[in-house]
């Protein structure tokens, strides 16, 4: 028990993430992503040197330690090029290999809302902050959805607004509008979920230390399919941990609540 | 030096009031360089309010946040095109609260629809092709958008309809008097492409520089003065937001704002007239930019940024 105090649950996500990302790899997380910019420079000191950084217009940027914004010169403005939103165009059309999500709202195919919690877009009920770059969602091979907490509130059965598309309805619903990415997993506060390859559903993949499978499920807004014997979420070792506090976060923003 | 007669673009501070009026009329589009918290005109958005223009419809480079707070705060927006609008570790109160309440207009845009409208704008076309956009409702309701069909293969499409802002008003660390720009900081955001777009272009720079200087170094020039109307002065012009590698972003600054506008959003007339207050005392009395600068800390909290930036 005395491992799961050493590590944050902000430590666990990036340190999730970053065992997702390959050598060779190109993405980019938007703003407000410092787990996801953890999780990638993680990954370099890990197990991907060659892991490139591009997409949000900072390639491979040497941020010195995390902000809670990581899109402008204070986190990224030593880096190895500078580009503009010209080229947007060019990174949307190719897609990425990855890219990073988090929503106001995430239902159960991976689905995220940024834009209104009830009422209609016209006339919502709570407007939220909306999205840049919603093609990303499907234009990168893949993406990860990382959210800041975890609650029926968030993780919902249908969001009332497709910001970023994830696996829409279905299968049958992505074949129609020519979908053929979408979210590899969903890493929460509290577990690990991937998504089921028949019906394209959220299921439960590992349980945070703790965490227990029935707090992710209460906490959780639909019915979350899991194996009789859920594993718990692998720990970084000592000595990828020193790294992640060291060399990526020295100041803990990750650590703090 | 340049041959007598060349048309000096440098206006004074006390001339922005009648060129904002001159250039942006009531209802009118009005284009804001920057990004979140960097190189946002700040000083020049003060200016637009204290014009008393009203009905303004907004759009920005992908990302806005306080400036765009502010001015919906202040009651002169009716309409945004606006990808998105957060304070990044908060939310926008005024636009939130003004959305919610039906009072503006928040349209339903994404990056792609905003830039491709200003590219088209600035390639003289009246749309851009946009070939990547799949299952988000954000197409569906996006004003800026229609389907259309591939003229070579028949495949379809989408158009992004070109914005032409009646007024841009960009900041950036150096210009000379005839209206070439400099940016010094990593990025140019969306800058040069709403510079071309825009029919009027105001420019505030943290600094004035020799031509001569310049021409030193033309590659770095970052907007041509032929897309530019004026240029002012204004030293700290960004202020709260950032203007690297000159001063860095005041978070403090923007943070105060943010928790008295979300008082008001949720609470009754006390709150509200608090938040009338800051707009007040940071937007509509300060004569000048240095009143302003001393108000929001003076030359020690300005140093402060300062430092923060060198330190990056």
């Amino acid at each position: 028990m005395s491992r799961t105090k050493d590590c944050t649950p902000r430590e666990l996500q990036a340190f999730v993430l970053s065992k997702e990302l390959r050598d060779g790899e190109m993405g980019a997380a938007g703003a407000s992503a410092a787990i996801p910019m953890a999780a990638m420079m993680l990954a370099r000191l890990t197990h991907a040197p060659d892991l490139q950084i591009a997409g949000e217009m900072f390639v491979n940027p040497r941020p010195r330690k995390l902000y809670d914004s990581m899109l402008d010169d204070r986190a990224l403005g030593a880096c190895e090029a500078a580009e503009t939103f010209l080229e947007l165009f060019g990174h949307s059309h190719r897609g990425l290999d990855f890219f990073f999500h988090n929503g106001m709202q995430v239902d159960a195919h991976g689905n995220i809302n940024l834009h209104h919690i009830g009422g209609t877009i016209d006339a919502p009920k709570m407007r939220g902050p909306g999205a840049a770059n919603i093609s990303y969602a499907h234009t990168s091979r893949r993406f990860y959805i990382c959210t800041n907490v975890h609650s029926p509130r968030t993780l919902v059965e249908r969001v009332d607004f497709i910001t970023s598309p994830g696996y829409l309805d279905g299968p049958e619903s992505c074949r129609a509008a020519g979908i053929t990415g979408g979210p590899r997993l969903c890493v929460t506060p509290l577990a690990v979920m991937d998504f089921d390859p028949e019906t394209l559903r959220m299921r439960l993949q590992s349980v945070h230390p703790w965490s227990s499978v029935q707090e992710v499920r209460d906490k959780t807004g639909f019915d979350l399919p899991a194996a009789d014997t859920v594993p718990e979420t692998p720990l970084p070792d000592s000595e990828t941990l020193a790294l992640l506090r060291q060399r990526v976060d020295p100041e803990g923003l990750l650590r703090r609540a | 030096m340049s041959a007598p007669g060349r048309q000096c673009k440098l206006v004074e501070p006390q001339d922005l009031g009648r060129l904002v009026t001159e250039f942006l009329p009531e209802g009118g589009l009005l284009a804001l360089g920057g990004l979140f918290k960097q190189n946002r005109p700040m000083a020049l958005v003060r200016e637009v309010l204290k014009s008393g223009r009203r009905l303004l419809r907004l759009v920005s480079s992908p990302g806005s946040g306080f400036d765009v707070d502010v001015m919906i705060a202040a009651g002169a927006v009716a309409e945004t095109y606006l990808a998105a609008v957060t304070l990044e570790d908060r939310m926008c109160p005024a636009f939130r609260g003004a959305a919610e309440r039906d009072e503006i207009k928040a349209h339903c845009v994404d990056a792609l629809s905003v830039v491709g409208g200003f590219l088209a704008a600035a390639n003289g076309v009246p749309f851009q092709p946009v070939d990547a956009w799949k299952g988000s409702d954000v197409i569906r309701h996006n004003p800026l958008v229609t389907e259309m069909t591939c003229p070579f293969t028949g495949r379809p499409l989408h158009a992004t309809r070109a914005i032409h802002p009646d007024l841009a008003i960009l900041h950036a660390q150096e210009g000379d008097i005839y209206g070439n720009i400099r940016h010094l900081s990593t990025m140019t955001y969306a800058d040069q492409m709403i510079a071309r777009a825009a029919k009027r272009v105001i420019v505030s720079v943290d600094r004035i520089v020799d031509t001569d200087d310049i021409v030193a170094r033309s590659r770095e020039t970052s907007i041509a003065c032929n897309y530019v109307d004026a240029v002012v002065h204004l030293p700290h012009g960004a202020h709260p937001t950032g203007s690297f590698p000159l001063y860095s972003i005041d978070e403090d600054h923007i943070a105060a704002y943010a928790t008295i506008a979300e008082a008001a959003r949720k609470g009754g007339d006390a709150e509200r007239a608090a938040l009338a207050d800051w707009l007040d005392r940071h937007v509509f009395a300060p004569e000048t930019l240095s009143d302003y600068l001393d108000m929001i800390g003076g030359g020690s909290r300005l140093a402060e940024l300062e430092r923060e930036a060198e330190a990056l």
